[in-house]
């Protein structure tokens, strides 16, 4: 494996570690979101991958070179892992091209042209960071990590400082630019979206500890856990006997007839379709419908068996 | 053992022992004093506690009590009018209302006593225009409660600076959202805005009453007895350094009462401006309100800087044939030298210890860098006490003369009493900077002298200047270290115009004066230029 990490662990407060027992792998190429939600830890984890925090126990290491464990640390200058953060820090008094090449081996500079031409920057080499527009700086912040031809690059929320307007656009010249320089990467984020449209792999992280680590698709369809179904988008709950089963929305179908009967509450347009919010045994359940429905009307609806996903009952607490 | 082993993974180990060592150096002459105090009892304290003891804690707590009050009638309002108001000369008051920062507050009493004066221009106008009024003017003016005015005239800058800088940072959203709240501006102003900014304000108000404790000058001419006086009518007069050490710690004493009151003020209630909200935007003035406006923002200017300057520049031209021209010149080298020398050496020691607490990220650096700021806080007298102390007791006769009264021991003075004045500017622009530069720093290859070097030097260069101008401001006006500690023969423009004025030769110390006023308020125009490019506020 390209990086291993095992057991890490990490804490500010002995009694409260903020990451127990971290253990994940990465392929050389592989793109690896790390979803969670705010406070989880994630920008701690990046930072102790970078050598920006060390590490209580456990072992980092990348491309079969131990970066960090119980008696070894590697200082973050010399571990070529290009960072990109959430708040694009370009240095104030430094223009963009002497931002890219700042601090930079000589041997990496014959990359700038290739670099500001696959960012899209190359016009804008003298501008000053102010002179720069969110997408700008983000890119500059990406190019200065990867000119460097980093083993492996750290994303933290790059998407999150930007529009929802430009956000799309610049996730796909992102992912494009990886893709391209073929470096492993691994992406922090907690919205969903970055998650499904960029990454090889999903690991979800709760409490410290690794939910699932798997397939965008497969994490989706098979969560391990009703958190990382939660976190992965809605889920409709139904009791069958004394079980509980979940389905997604997208499973759920509006009939003419079935023996589930859904009193509409909320009809909501949604460009494509119309997503709709009804209630059904006292539960709100969401689906979606090509048709305008009304509020209070009483539909059918239906779903196939398969489709319906069942956890422990110690889980069912996430949904609360 | 487990101390040793964290000590061991510390990082930047040798950054963090240069700043313990320097901070010994730096606190040294005051733990000397404390040891002192208890190794030497004062012959004279217990008279001095059973006859004016009382009379000197009375007179300094009045004295803070009527300077704080005027600096905050004068600062606050002028303060409040040209964040919130847009009117013509609004740029004007802006830019000459941090003036009479650049004229010490000795030279501000000297010249209004003579002003008001018998012989006096008000008194010789009242007298040949209204011969019926001018029996009334006819007062003694060295009273305690003039000097409050006075001082407050000298002082009202560090609240009008800093009351400033909050008005207009709070942003519009709070103003607009009282407005929607229906408070009338003048409620949102003491409902919302005042409450607000009160940290900022105590803020100022904390520089306000350090000064007045460490106020000499001023003090010696209105014969009011104050602490700072008492000490060195001890050890002066008295010859008795022991009550001179216990009066020096009863100050300390005090110093460390306001310097508490100040913390609890600014923990108890926490506030971060909302920087990223737009900016106040500045209202038009109605024509009634106008004329009020500019009573309020004149008043302060005209009395604290524009009379005392005229007077000043008067009597210059008065007293022009009988300028010392070599030694004017020979004095300003002095002072020029001196400050420069001073507040370069404070600019380093202040980047330093900040970038050492930045970059260690331990409690221990956090801890010495509040400590080290206490020396504004200690009255120029106690530190130069201190220092003398330290001197005659740890080395032998011949190296103590020959180094009590140097150069060394004189800058080493300043930098303990003006570190925090260098720092304040210096913290607060480091602050401004994300964190992610030193990740990213470090990221790109960095070790911490290189990130000092190439990111945090250039991006804070102008908070670097106004430190440096700050610095230099408030040594060049310092009275009670320099005349204490100055080498033999050595004069600057503040102690020949102290030493003019304390001998009733008033005219004869303008040109002193004057330049002190000029240089600082040059650098002062130069600063506000400087704080104009680095914080766009409204």
């Amino acid at each position: 494996m390209y990086l291993e990490v095992k057991n890490l662990v990490k804490y500010y407060n002995k009694e409260l570690p903020i990451i127990r027992k971290l253990e994940f792998s990465v392929k050389k190429g592989e793109i690896i979101s790390f979803l969670g939600e705010s406070g989880s830890g994630k920008t701690t984890f990046l930072k102790c991958i970078a050598g920006l925090e060390k590490i209580h126990s456990g072992s980092i290491s990348l491309n079969n070179v131990v970066l960090n464990d119980k008696g070894v640390f590697v200082k973050p200058q010399d571990r070529k892992i290009g960072f990109v953060f959430q708040d694009y820090p370009l240095f104030p008094h430094l223009n963009l091209e002497e931002n890219i090449v700042f601090n930079l081996d000589k041997k990496y500079h014959k990359n700038l042209d290739y670099i500001l031409n696959l960012t899209g920057l190359k016009y804008f080499i003298s501008r000053y960071p102010h002179e720069l527009s969110g997408g700008e700086q983000q890119r500059t912040c990406v190019a200065r990590a990867l000119i460097r031809e980093p083993e492996l690059l750290l994303l933290d929320e790059p998407f999150s400082n930007l529009d929802s307007a430009i956000k799309e656009s610049m996730r796909e010249e992102i992912y494009k630019i990886i893709k391209e320089t073929n470096t492993t990467t691994i992406l922090v984020t907690h919205d969903i979206n970055d998650s499904l449209n960029i990454a090889d792999k999903i690991l979800i992280f709760k409490a410290g500890i690794v939910q699932q680590y798997d397939k965008p698709e497969k994490m989706y369809c098979e969560p391990a856990n009703c958190y990382c179904a939660m976190i992965l988008g809605d889920m409709n709950k139904l009791f069958i006997g004394s079980e509980t089963y979940y389905v997604r929305p997208e499973k759920v179908e509006v009939v003419k007839k079935s023996n589930h009967k859904i009193k509409v509450e909320k009809c909501f347009f949604q460009g494509r379709e119309y997503k709709i919010k009804g209630r059904y045994n006292n539960e709100i359940w969401h689906f979606f419908s090509n048709k305008s429905i009304n509020e209070n009307e009483e539909i059918f609806i239906d779903f196939k068996k398969i489709d319906l996903i069942y956890f422990d009952p110690v889980c069912k607490n996430f949904f609360k | 053992m487990e101390i040793i082993k964290n000590y061991l993974i510390v990082e930047n180990k040798r950054w963090i022992i240069g700043s313990l060592l320097i901070a010994f150096l730096l606190l040294l002459p005051i733990a000397i004093l404390f040891i002192k105090l208890f190794s030497e009892p004062g012959k004279n304290f217990s008279y001095l506690w059973d006859t004016v003891l009382i009379d000197y804690t009375f007179n300094t707590f009045y004295l803070i009590f009527i300077t704080s009050f005027f600096t905050l009638l004068f600062g606050l309002f002028p303060a409040w009018i040209i964040s919130n108001y847009r009117f013509i000369g609004r740029n004007f008051y802006d830019l000459v209302l941090f003036l009479p920062l650049a004229i010490p507050s000795y030279i501000m009493g000297f010249t209004y006593i003579d002003i008001l004066s018998f012989t006096g221009p008000v008194q010789s106008f009242l007298r040949n225009t209204f011969p019926v009024l001018a029996s009334y003017f006819n007062i003694d003016y060295l009273q305690i409660e003039t000097l409050g005015i006075l001082l407050g005239l000298a002082l009202y800058p560090y609240v009008y600076t800093a009351a400033r800088v909050a008005f207009s940072l709070l942003g519009s959203n709070y103003i607009d959202l009282s407005k929607s709240l229906g408070l009338s501006t003048i409620k949102s102003f003491y409902k919302i805005i005042l409450p607000l900014s009160r940290p900022a304000i105590f803020s100022g108000l904390f520089l306000v009453f350090m000064e007045v404790l460490n106020e000499y000058g001023a003090v010696k001419y209105f014969g009011i007895n104050t602490y700072t006086t008492g000490i060195f009518k001890a050890w002066f007069s008295l010859g008795d350094i022991g009550t001179a050490i216990q009066l020096a710690c009863l100050l300390l004493l005090v110093v460390f009462f306001f310097f508490v009151l100040e913390k609890i003020s600014s923990s108890k209630t926490k506030f971060f401006y909302e920087t990223n909200s737009p900016v106040q935007r500045l209202l038009y003035v109605n024509k009634d309100k106008l004329l009020f406006f500019h009573l309020v923002c004149s008043i302060p200017f005209i009395l604290g800087f524009f009379i005392p300057f005229v007077f000043i520049v008067n009597n210059v031209f008065q007293t022009y044939s009988s300028i010392d021209f070599v030694r004017l010149f020979t004095l300003s080298f002095n002072t020029i030298f001196v400050s420069s020398l001073s507040s370069f050496i404070i600019i380093i020691v202040a980047l330093f210890f900040l970038f050492v607490e930045k970059i260690s990220k331990t409690k221990i650096n956090t801890i010495i860098s509040h400590l080290i700021s206490l020396g504004y806080a200690i009255p120029g007298a106690v530190i130069g006490l201190g220092l003398i102390m330290l001197f005659s007791n740890i080395m032998d006769s011949f190296f103590s003369v020959s180094l009590i009264g140097s150069f060394y021991v004189l800058i080493y003075a300043y930098v303990i009493r003006f570190l925090a004045v260098g720092k304040s500017p210096i913290k607060s622009s480091l602050e401004k900077h994300p964190e992610s530069y030193d990740d990213t720093g470090k990221n790109l290859g960095l070790g911490p002298f290189k990130l000092l070097q190439k990111i945090h030097l250039p991006i804070n260069k102008f908070a670097l200047i106004s430190a440096f101008i700050l610095t230099f401001i408030d040594i060049m006006k310092e009275l009670p270290i320099t005349l204490i500690l100055r080498p033999f023969n050595f004069d600057t423009l503040a102690t020949q115009t102290y030493e003019f004025a304390i001998e009733e030769m008033l005219p004869l110390s303008s040109s002193y004066s004057l330049s002190i006023i000029v240089i600082g308020s040059m650098l002062l125009l130069f600063l506000k230029n400087v704080i104009n490019k680095q914080l766009n506020v409204s």
